[in-house]
């Protein structure tokens, strides 16, 4: 029985984990190559979750919801750049963080005028609905071991993007030292605009895959924004690789402490004590393991740059 | 008497040269008196949020403006201190000058810690990491259920020995003292040696370092006055709004304080109050104005309100006070080529 509860926890888990390196590849990137601090990267998760949920809900059809949402992702995070972002990125952090902020207040209340501020919830085709058995006996949701399978799938597509095709190599110039990429004669600006339509692009799609697994309301990527910023500390920022080992980190440690920390407390304070430390402390754990590793490793565990 | 003097001195001289900082309190001290002849009660509580804000504003603006350090936590210091005030009288403590005693105490060493682990990082890991240290600090009063949880706890005005809050005005020229003395306090740092080594550090740290100071420590000192200065503010908060909950300490909110200081003036005595001035104004006119126009989305106020906030980033640089200075010194200069 505790071995199920625990595979199954672990594989809830990778789940988050893979969701959340989704939404923190992107921003990793554009942190670290453009060194603009994007906040509303979150809302390009909500645009994405709330794309899908309206085509889906039109055509009657999950495929072609999903099929349809991701190139409106891509084309948000497009014009998104072309019309405000691209001004900001001489700025200092502050004006960047200030105006990110508004764009996250405007896209929150566009949402909330145009689809209503109650939460969405979608339905999943039957083909999805079901459930496989991971083991004998450990039946696991389908959708759920689906968002697995994408999240990995995207992050190997990443990764053999990054460090094996050209324009992935040029990324890494990009992100070791701009001007000289620059001066080699890369077209830095569409470069720019590419890896953060990108980037808005795979923060959509995680937005998708949470759709039906989470409510789709208003300020629904605030927290994971919270989160895959944590994770690109951790990480290191501007690494692809980084961003991906920390996701997986944070998302088990985040999963597997709200489940087993309270009964681990259990084990050595008294109940009442447990039972109240114990919601508090799993839900600090991922911040807490974020400190320590910025005291042992100011820059990070994989720095992209040297 | 030397020092009361000094003290003397130095005061004609800040009132001289933060007349518009000095101009707005008295204005505040002034306001209660027309908003009773106006018959216009709402307006008391709407100046109090504006100081209260105005103060968490202005310590922020001691790391951000003059220290050029990018927090985006500051709002958990404001929530701590709010909490300080609940949780004492939780346990049956009312007397508001321990409270505040106790937010100082708690909100320094917090400040002191989160500042020692933050400031060892620049640029945007510090951005990202008080974010983060103020999100763990949001999460840690969300999941504390004898305290409320989510939904918050109900408070009474805190006892301060002879005044009694709920006796009308009373909070309102509380808050106003504090204002008043922090500000005074404010600008001393400001002008003292202190000040000016954190505001040389801002320009160029490593020829500070070179000339045999430590800037980190500065840094850090400012990070714990600042967050001494929020946790006021939120201690006075719990008091006038009775009531705290996690929301107080959202990351949304710090954002506002930032706004705040970048509507009214980066770096300025008065910036932070003018800002906080605007921010509220705006809060309350906006949903009016939008009510005229398409009376349905009142509520959504925050359409014109993120646009208009990219508006003044893109366009609108040194905030209103920076504006203002602009347009005098090109006024002045006019007349100094005619003349």
């Amino acid at each position: 029985m505790t071995l199920t509860l625990f595979l199954e926890q672990m594989f809830n888990g990778l789940q988050a984990g893979v969701t959340l390196f989704l939404v923190a590849a992107g921003l990793t990137l554009i942190l670290g190559i453009m060194d603009f601090v994007f906040l509303a990267h979150g809302a390009q998760v909500m645009i994405g979750a709330y794309a899908a949920a309206a085509i889906t809900a039109a055509t009657g059809n999950f495929y072609i919801g999903v099929a349809l949402a991701i190139p409106v992702t891509f084309a948000s995070g497009y014009f998104l750049e072309y019309l405000i972002i691209r001004h900001l990125y001489q700025r200092d952090h502050m004006d960047q963080v200030l105006a990110t902020f508004g764009l996250i207040l405007f896209f929150n209340e566009a949402i909330r005028i145009g689809f209503g501020p109650a939460a969405l919830f979608s339905n999943l085709p039957p083909s999805l609905s079901g459930f496989v058995e991971i083991l004998p006996d450990t039946p696991y949701p389908t959708f759920r071991l689906g968002v697995i399978a994408i999240g990995l799938i995207c992050a190997l597509a990443i990764h053999i993007f990054v460090s094996r095709t050209r324009i992935g190599a040029v990324v890494r110039a990009g992100a070791n030292n701009p001007e000289m990429t620059a001066a080699l004669g890369i077209n830095i600006k569409i470069l720019f605009r590419l890896i953060f339509a990108t980037g808005a692009c795979l923060a959509g799609v995680a937005g998708m895959m949470l759709g039906p697994l989470t409510a789709v309301q208003p300020g629904m990527g605030e927290p994971l924004l919270i989160l895959s910023l944590v994770v690109i500390i951790i990480g290191g920022i501007g690494s692809v690789r980084g961003a991906f080992i920390a996701a997986i980190i944070v998302g088990l440690v985040d999963t597997l402490g709200r489940i087993f920390l309270p009964s681990l407390l259990r084990l050595f304070f008294e109940q009442a004590t447990a039972d109240g430390a114990g919601p508090a402390l799993a839900s600090m754990l991922v911040y807490i393991l974020m400190a320590v590793v910025l005291i042992f490793r100011p820059t990070g565990l994989f720095p992209a740059k040297a | 008497m030397a020092g009361f003097i000094t003290f003397l001195f130095l005061a004609r001289t800040g009132i001289r040269e933060n007349k518009v900082l000095w101009l707005l309190i008295a204005a505040f001290a002034l306001f209660p008196i027309f908003t009773h002849f106006a018959n216009l009660p709402f307006w008391n509580d709407v100046a109090m949020r504006i100081m209260l804000l105005g103060i968490a504003a202005m310590g922020l603006n001691l790391v951000l403006g003059y220290g050029g350090m990018v927090s985006f936590g500051h709002a958990a210091f404001v929530g701590i201190g709010a909490y300080c005030v609940g949780i004492s009288q939780f346990y049956g403590l009312t007397n508001g000058w321990l409270h505040i005693l106790f937010s100082l105490g708690v909100c320094g060493s917090l400040g002191l810690m989160i500042g020692y682990l933050a400031l060892r990082t620049s640029g945007i890991y510090f951005i990202m990491i008080t974010l983060a240290f103020a999100q763990m600090l949001f999460f840690f009063f969300v999941s504390l259920e004898q305290f409320g949880g989510d939904d918050g706890m109900s408070i009474d005005r805190a006892e301060f020995a002879v005044i009694d809050l709920y006796e009308p005005l009373r909070l309102y020229f509380l808050i106003w003292a504090a204002l008043a003395s922090i500000s005074l306090g404010l600008m001393f740092i400001i002008r003292s040696r202190f000040g000016v080594t954190l505001r040389a550090i801002k320009s160029n740290e490593s020829r500070i370092e070179a000339m045999g100071l430590e800037p980190l420590n500065f840094k850090i000192i400012s990070y714990v006055i600042s967050a001494v200065i929020c946790g006021i503010s939120g201690a006075l908060f719990a008091s006038w709004q009775e009531y705290v909950s996690p929301d107080i300490m959202h990351w949304t909110r710090s954002g506002e304080l930032m706004i705040i200081i970048i509507l009214g003036g980066l770096g300025t005595l008065a910036g932070p109050l003018l800002g906080a001035i605007v921010f509220l104004l705006l809060e309350e006119f906006l949903p009016l104005m939008l009510g005229e126009i398409a009376p349905t989305y009142a509520e959504n106020w925050m359409i014109l309100f993120g646009p208009l906030l990219i508006m003044v980033v893109l366009f609108g640089r040194g905030g209103l006070l920076g504006l203002t200075t602009q347009y005098l010194a090109r006024e002045k200069s006019h007349k100094t080529e005619e003349g």
